[in-house]
């Protein structure tokens, strides 16, 4: 309960604090909350930008579709590099060592490569998700005692069975960790790559409100970005809280 | 007695950095139907090597092993049933379906399964625990559960790989008494590896002294002896001190070596 008042006391504060701000310099550049809901309001109502439901549905389906990828390929390629202790000796510090470069250094070779369309979005919220989702998977199956295996072995467990009765749920949290900064990574590389260069998306229309200097109209897209990002990691983090509690039954 | 397990000269060598290894050499023996067979010697001489062979997880270099009849190809659930010393449970699965975990992987019906581990729980004295999870159990439970899971699966023959050398010497005691009381009621073929010589005289058959590295086997010390043993009759004492000086030779050998 306390925890919850002093967020919304914080909110209020920092609304406060920044509506004063505003007016005092310059309303057009510092958008105060009282110019900013009726913008918001304006393009929920499709009267600042009419088109803003396909823009909006657009960057959806970029960020499902790069997700999805990023799901498919660092499951795989974490299990290969897991389970194989050559490839992932190979090939893991690799990994590592490109998941620690800023990735928007790999934008303008993607947009020169897949266009300034969806494509090229997807590729950078693909490569940007991937890399979370590829190290917690290796993590994971690492961290698995050796004896549950052993054991299931003993009992007969084929290769598959092994991944899915032991490996799986013994690594749950780990991975649903690393689905969840997946998601996050995803949904940012879809954005900043539509803002960097596009015709259509969330991103396009954040561009070109900042661009013709319609600052409110900017600020009402940036809230519908924080309110989607903010949609998106509230359903991961209840999944999250899930297979911890499970988890935590070890 | 019939034989139901043969083993038959068998090597094994394990490679290491520092060169290969030999953990056995020319191992043969037999365990009869019924029998509690128990396998002793210093840290290091393939005592447990030679059971992992029997359970299929580990496989020789030379020789056979055969198993109710049939060569040893690889871990098979409907012969052989392994308890380790490690019980390794798995954390998320509570004491129930722990038990029914080899069951499960032999397609049996939940409504079957859970009625096979359900009629365990007495017996392994988990009745109160059936829905806990492993990190809510005492050592000695957690043991008794991984033994429910080999029981479970009900293969003529029990593997034991040193089930009791993480308790403390109480629970090591007790645990001992029950395994008999079990043993003794399913009349399965137990095989059995410990360091204890209280453990291998108050329960086997049979035991089976091994040299230090490369192990072979030194002796066989046969114990038809009624149960429950009163561990200081003199026959027992004897007997004892027989299989101390047995062992004693060559775990001074073994330490000497490392």
């Amino acid at each position: 309960m306390t925890v919850v008042v002093l967020r919304v006391l914080i909110v209020v504060a920092v609304l406060l604090g920044w509506e004063i701000a505003g007016r005092l310099a310059n309303p057009l550049l510092y958008v105060p909350p009282s110019a900013a809901v009726p913008a918001l309001r304006d393009l929920l109502a499709l009267r600042s930008y009419p088109d803003f439901p396909e823009h909006l549905l657009l960057t959806l389906r970029e960020i499902a579709v790069a997700y999805g990828l990023a799901i498919a390929a660092g499951v795989g390629c974490g299990a290969a590099l897991g389970l194989n202790r050559l490839v992932g000796r190979a090939y893991g510090p690799i990994l590592a060592a490109l998941y620690a470069v800023p990735a928007v250094v790999w934008y303008p070779s993607l947009m020169l490569f897949f266009g300034l369309d969806a494509a090229s979005k997807i590729a950078f919220g693909f490569l940007l998700g991937f890399f979370p989702i590829t190290l917690a998977v290796l993590a994971g199956i690492r961290q698995v005692n050796p004896q549950l295996i052993t054991v299931a072995r003993a009992f007969g467990a084929s290769r598959l069975t092994v991944f899915r009765k032991v490996m799986l749920p013994a690594m749950l949290f780990t991975l649903v960790g690393g689905l969840r900064t997946g998601l996050a990574l995803a949904v940012i590389g879809v954005i900043v790559g539509e803002v960097l260069g596009s015709k259509a998306g969330l991103g396009s229309l954040i561009n070109h409100a900042y661009g013709l200097f319609r600052t409110a109209d900017y600020v009402a897209l940036v809230l519908v970005t924080l309110a989607l990002i903010v949609a998106c990691d509230a359903v991961a983090s209840a999944l999250e809280r899930r297979a911890q509690r499970w988890t935590h039954l070890q | 007695m019939t034989e139901l397990i043969v083993v038959d000269r068998v090597d094994k060598r394990y490679a290491t950095s520092s060169g290969p290894v030999d953990a056995l050499r020319g191992v043969s023996l037999g365990v009869g139907a019924g029998e509690f067979c128990t396998l002793i010697g210093p840290s290091g001489c393939g005592k447990s090597t030679l059971l992992g062979m029997l359970g299929g997880l580990v496989h020789p270099d030379a020789g056979r092993i055969v198993v109710d009849g049939r060569p040893v190809e690889g871990p098979d659930p409907r012969r052989a049933a392994t308890v380790f010393q490690d019980p390794g449970l798995f954390p998320w699965r509570t004491t129930l379906e722990n038990i029914e975990f080899g069951l499960e992987l032999q397609g049996v019906p939940r409504a079957r399964r859970r009625a096979v581990a359900q009629e365990l729980l007495a017996p392994l004295g988990l009745r109160d625990f059936a829905a806990k999870y492993p990190r809510e159990l005492s050592g000695g439970m957690r043991q008794r559960v991984a033994i429910g899971r080999a029981l479970a699966i009900d293969t003529p023959i029990v593997l034991m790989d040193e089930p009791f050398g993480a308790l403390d010497e109480q629970t090591r005691l007790l645990m001992g008494e029950w395994l008999l009381d079990v043993w003794r009621r399913t009349r399965k073929t137990v095989v059995f590896v410990t360091h204890s010589l209280h453990e291998a005289l108050a329960l086997s058959t049979r035991v089976i002294v091994m040299t230090a590295r490369p192990g072979r086997i030194k002796s066989v010390i046969e114990l038809p002896l009624p149960y429950p043993r009163a561990m200081e009759s003199s026959e027992l004492v004897t007997l004892r001190a027989k299989l101390w000086s047995e062992i004693r030779e060559e775990s001074l050998r073994a330490m000497g070596e490392t």
